[in-house]
């Protein structure tokens, strides 16, 4: 009886730890495992080029950018990437795109990662306004740093993450025609595009109330840097007043190829939004691709294989519109 | 069918629901901060 009972509880045993060592393990592999296999990632020397961190392009505490210099520099001319951070415009820093830079860097493009003001404590003054006119304003300076140490751009992509891609988006939508070279094409993923109370239900701004209408009209008052008010919505001049934080409002048969990848279920911004924007491109045939995840939130997390799919779809778009020559 | 194949076939059985469990619980826990699916990702 006692050995049979003792068989039993170690049993018992084995079976709680063979629980525990492979729910462990599980959960190991889904967080170290790249679906990508490394394809985006690369191992960074100088064989693969140099970096030169915290470069300046204003009078800001922020107004700083990283430049990636690809080991080659006996080609005439170079295709500059840029990548904006995310960060809910509040948060982030050009150093956590490090891996991407080095990965285009890898591909023979000049990379550059801009850092902006953020909105937080310190700033309460910065807004997606002001962000995306630092961004303008650094593009000369990041061309003439990259001239300098021998690397002439003569044209550029842009794109980002989230504030990122909207940030990205302004600049390729809205100020496109003042780029000291040709913007080529511009990616990212789940960037605000318009701000339409309707749209915004991730934060119940849908729902016609007065509370709803002013809690809108606050946030995107802040956004855009100017006052809004509620009775604004649904005007003309609401339109005006968002224009220059509303990627949607600048696209036209100019607008440069685009690709984008949303979350169906993103709770940080409207997917909503997106609707728009691929109708707007769709519209006025604009190249581009809409990769909607179907599964996925704000941080496309569920949908490997769609996520997979916008990095092929980044690395296509590179080669179509700015090849390595 | 003996006793220790019935104890194989537990053990196999545990050892693919704790690997399952392993990948949903990380699913769930990117849900929560990241806005997924996981109750209509309302958690933020």
């Amino acid at each position: 009886m006692k050995t049979k009972g003792t068989h039993k509880m170690l049993w018992g045993l084995i079976y709680v730890i063979t629980f525990v060592v492979v729910f462990a393990v599980s959960v190991l592999l889904k967080l170290t495992i790249d679906p990508s296999g490394g394809k985006y990632s690369v191992e960074w020397s100088d064989a693969i080029g140099t970096v030169h961190t915290d470069l300046v392009y204003g009078e800001k505490d922020a107004n700083k950018f990283d430049l990636y210099l690809p080991a080659d520099n006996s080609r005439d001319t170079y295709g500059l990437v840029v990548y904006l951070h995310p960060g809910g415009f509040t948060s982030g820093d050009k150093s956590g795109d490090a891996e991407m830079m080095q990965w285009l860097c890898s591909k023979g493009y000049v990379g550059a990662s801009i850092n902006y003001t953020l909105r937080d404590e310190a700033h309460p003054e910065a807004s997606v306004y002001s962000q995306s006119m630092e961004i303008k304003e650094s593009m000369p300076f990041v061309i003439a740093e990259a001239e300098k140490l021998g690397y002439k751009i003569n044209e550029m992509s842009i794109g980002g993450g989230s504030a990122g891609h909207c940030l990205a988006m302004l600049y390729a939508y809205r100020d496109a025609a003042d780029a000291p070279v040709p913007v080529r094409m511009v990616f990212g993923a789940v960037g605000p595009s318009s701000f339409y109370p309707e749209d915004w239900k991730c934060y119940g701004l849908d729902k016609d109330t007065e509370e709803s209408k002013a809690g809108a009209a606050e946030l995107f008052g802040v956004m855009a840097g100017k006052k809004i008010t509620s009775d604004m919505f649904g005007t003309p001049e609401y339109d005006e007043a968002v224009k220059d934080i509303s990627a949607l409002l600048w696209v036209d048969e100019n607008t440069v190829p685009s690709l984008m990848a949303y979350g169906k279920h993103d709770r940080i911004q409207p997917y909503e939004a997106s609707i728009r924007l691929d109708a707007a491109l769709t519209k006025y045939g604009v190249p581009h691709d809409y990769i909607v995840m179907e599964h996925s939130g704000h941080g496309l997390q569920n949908d490997y294989k769609q996520y997979a799919l916008y990095m092929e779809k980044m690395e296509e778009y590179l080669d179509i519109y700015m090849p390595v020559k | 069918m003996s006793i220790m194949t019935k104890r194989v076939i537990i053990l196999a059985v545990i050892a693919i629901v704790a690997f399952v469990l392993g990948r949903l619980a990380v699913r769930a826990f990117l849900n929560l901060l990241l806005g997924g699916t996981l109750f209509g990702g309302n958690f933020l």
